[in-house]
């Protein structure tokens, strides 16, 4: 699975205070760190970049790429900051992340895509919200992505984000964002699909979100999901898609069909993997002690 | 060819507890089908019914709730008789004394209380602290001592306290109320917690037992789950049976308060509407509501 390292976003701390000091240090860190670990992107998270859109963004950007040869994925809803992104990233083709079905975003950030030649997150989220269900998902991505080709953006560039929500608020939707992402390859032949994995586990206890991650992220991968953007300096989420744990992998696939795996031939390890499992399939209802049963 | 109605069978089955001791004791819960389903399978401990007093004169409830009490406010145990010769299956004793918001009255004097109480009925007795997780503590582990034996229902036990009260419960052979906030995640991680030290037939589900009007709805979704998820997914953790303290909140509205009849009438659908999501023990306030649960339960109406 193609992964996008998420570190570099203005929501944490220390990423917000070098950005306002202009201080390269500490993104430059990250971004070595995430280049280290195995990311295939980096990406550069801005929020709604209020305050100087363009030169906040310009300045990143040749702050990472200084130090990387990672192309980059430029995530804002701020359409100058994203203009000013793509511009500045040179190095590599870009990812523009993101888009979506809602009119705003059609009207300014979709042309973007088009006219800098990059990569498209395009989101099912539409003016109403995030669709409840696999029928308006698939209503709405159809309909932007219809419009995406009209623009001149074929469905290779293209890279469909479900939108997942955390397990702890509505587990039923975790479970089936699975079948919405199978779908995807004969609804819409050639685009890529994409997610923010960690926001699976938004809302749970920070000590164990990431398996929640982690296993998230396997049993995706077997639907077809073709990228994340996930915490890359998580060493086991790295291992994981390597390939390096097969027989967790193994485990995590018998539990989504329903096997019935005795818990007490497991080491701890892989009876926290299998009631994680269980929990994201929604075989088991989600709570915070779910590893505790 | 005659037909035959499909039914349903489920893998799981939802604890029984025992309250009270020998002579006084109900079960309740005990079930492997859905609520009312009577066409599924039996359902041997139909839900049962308690009657709210307080330990103080409760100055605040409506007149029509303090009629049929009149002379027995100030004596908990005359009204827990009369509570019991009104037909509830229990009587539900909330400590108010004991808020430190108001009387702030002793532990020892409500375990007191409490004893006194015990000792006079013939009917098991649920206890409700007045809710201050620490205070909650202090007086509900004194009553559990005090009343050793006698197999109360205590409660409320919550995230914060469930320790020392579920502890001194089970010492002395009494059953706890688990309670957590309107959520269905909450409510299993609570029990998860509590399951390691309590078997489930010593815990009843409390899931908060909101208004009618005031988000009654929530309250009947998440027992509704509670028991689509115990019974038919079988989730072990989710096996116990659920109480609906539901008196307190439907008194607190202004409909309520209205009239004796749209008060009678507003506890009344709340609570045949949370018997029918899956409550095992409804609490109410008003001696016809319980009159009138009484025949829906042994399906009069």
């Amino acid at each position: 699975m193609v992964l996008i390292g998420e570190s570099i976003h203005i929501i944490s701390k220390d990423v917000n205070e070098a950005v306002k000091n202009r201080d390269p240090m500490v993104i430059q860190d990250l971004a070595k760190k995430q280049t280290a670990a195995g990311a295939d992107y980096i990406d550069i998270n801005l929020g709604p970049a209020k305050k100087d859109p363009e030169e906040t963004t310009r300045w990143l950007v040749e702050t990472i790429q200084a130090v990387t040869d990672l192309p980059l994925s430029v995530d804002t809803l701020n359409s100058v900051a994203m203009e000013a992104g793509l511009k500045a990233a040179t190095k590599k083709r870009p990812l523009l992340n993101s888009s979506s079905g809602k009119a705003v975003s059609k009207e300014k950030m979709l042309p973007l895509a088009k006219k800098y030649n990059t990569d498209v997150v395009i989101s099912v989220i539409t003016d109403k919200g995030c669709p409840p269900d696999i029928d308006s998902r698939t209503e709405s991505i159809m309909e932007t992505v219809a419009l995406a080709n009209e623009m001149g953006i074929p469905n290779e560039d293209i890279w469909v984000d479900p939108i997942i929500l955390p397990v702890s608020a509505d587990q039923k939707q975790v479970a089936e964002a699975g079948d919405f992402i199978a779908i995807l390859a004969d609804l819409l032949p050639g685009v890529k699909s994409t997610i923010g994995l960690s926001n699976v586990s938004n809302g749970t206890p920070d000590h164990l979100r990431g398996i929640l991650n982690r296993t998230y992220m396997v049993m995706l991968g077997r639907r077809g999901l073709y990228s994340a953007i996930a915490d890359v300096l998580d060493p086991e989420l790295i291992a994981l898609n390597q390939g390096k744990m097969p027989k967790i992998v193994d485990l995590i696939y018998k539990t989504m069909d329903g096997e019935e795996i005795p818990l007490s031939s497991l080491s701890k390890q892989e009876q926290d993997y299998v009631k994680t499992a269980k929990v994201l399939t929604g075989k088991t209802l989600y709570s915070h002690a779910w590893l505790e049963m | 060819m005659e037909y035959k109605a499909p039914v349903e069978t489920y893998s799981g089955k939802v604890a029984e507890v025992v309250i009270g001791k020998s002579d006084k004791a109900i079960k309740i819960g005990g079930e492997s089908v859905l609520p009312f389903h009577f066409f599924e399978g039996a359902i041997q401990n139909r839900p049962k019914l308690a009657l709210e007093l307080w330990d103080i004169d409760p100055a605040g409830w409506a007149e029509w709730v303090r009629e049929p009490y009149k002379d027995v406010l100030a004596d908990p145990v005359a009204w827990a008789k009369k509570a019991l010769d009104y037909g509830a299956d229990s009587i539900c004793l909330r400590l108010m004394s004991t808020d430190p918001a108001g009387n702030n009255a002793s532990a020892d004097k409500a375990a007191a209380t409490v004893k006194k109480v015990v000792d006079s009925v013939k009917a098991p007795v649920i206890i409700y602290g007045c809710g201050d997780e620490a205070k909650d503590v202090e007086v509900l582990t004194q009553v559990a001592a005090a009343c050793s034996g006698e197999k109360l229902l205590i409660g409320p036990v919550v995230k914060e306290n469930f320790e020392p009260i579920s502890k001194a419960a089970i010492d002395h052979g009494h059953s706890i109320i688990a309670q957590t906030p309107i959520d269905i995640n909450l409510e299993k991680e609570l029990n998860v917690k509590l399951l390691k030290t309590v078997p489930p037939d010593r815990i009843v589900i409390d899931p908060l037992s909101s208004a009618l009007g005031y988000g009654m709805e929530y309250s009947f979704t998440i027992m509704e789950r509670t028991k689509h998820i115990g019974i038919m997914f079988g989730d072990n953790t989710m096996q116990m049976p659920v109480i609906a303290d539901l008196g307190n909140e439907n008194w607190k509205t202004k409909q309520a308060k209205v009239s004796k009849e749209q008060g009678i009438l507003w506890e009344s659908v709340a609570a045949v509407s949370l018997l029918l999501a899956g409550a095992n023990l409804a609490v109410v306030r008003h001696p016809d509501s319980c009159k009138y649960m009484k025949e829906v339960i042994e399906g009069k109406l």
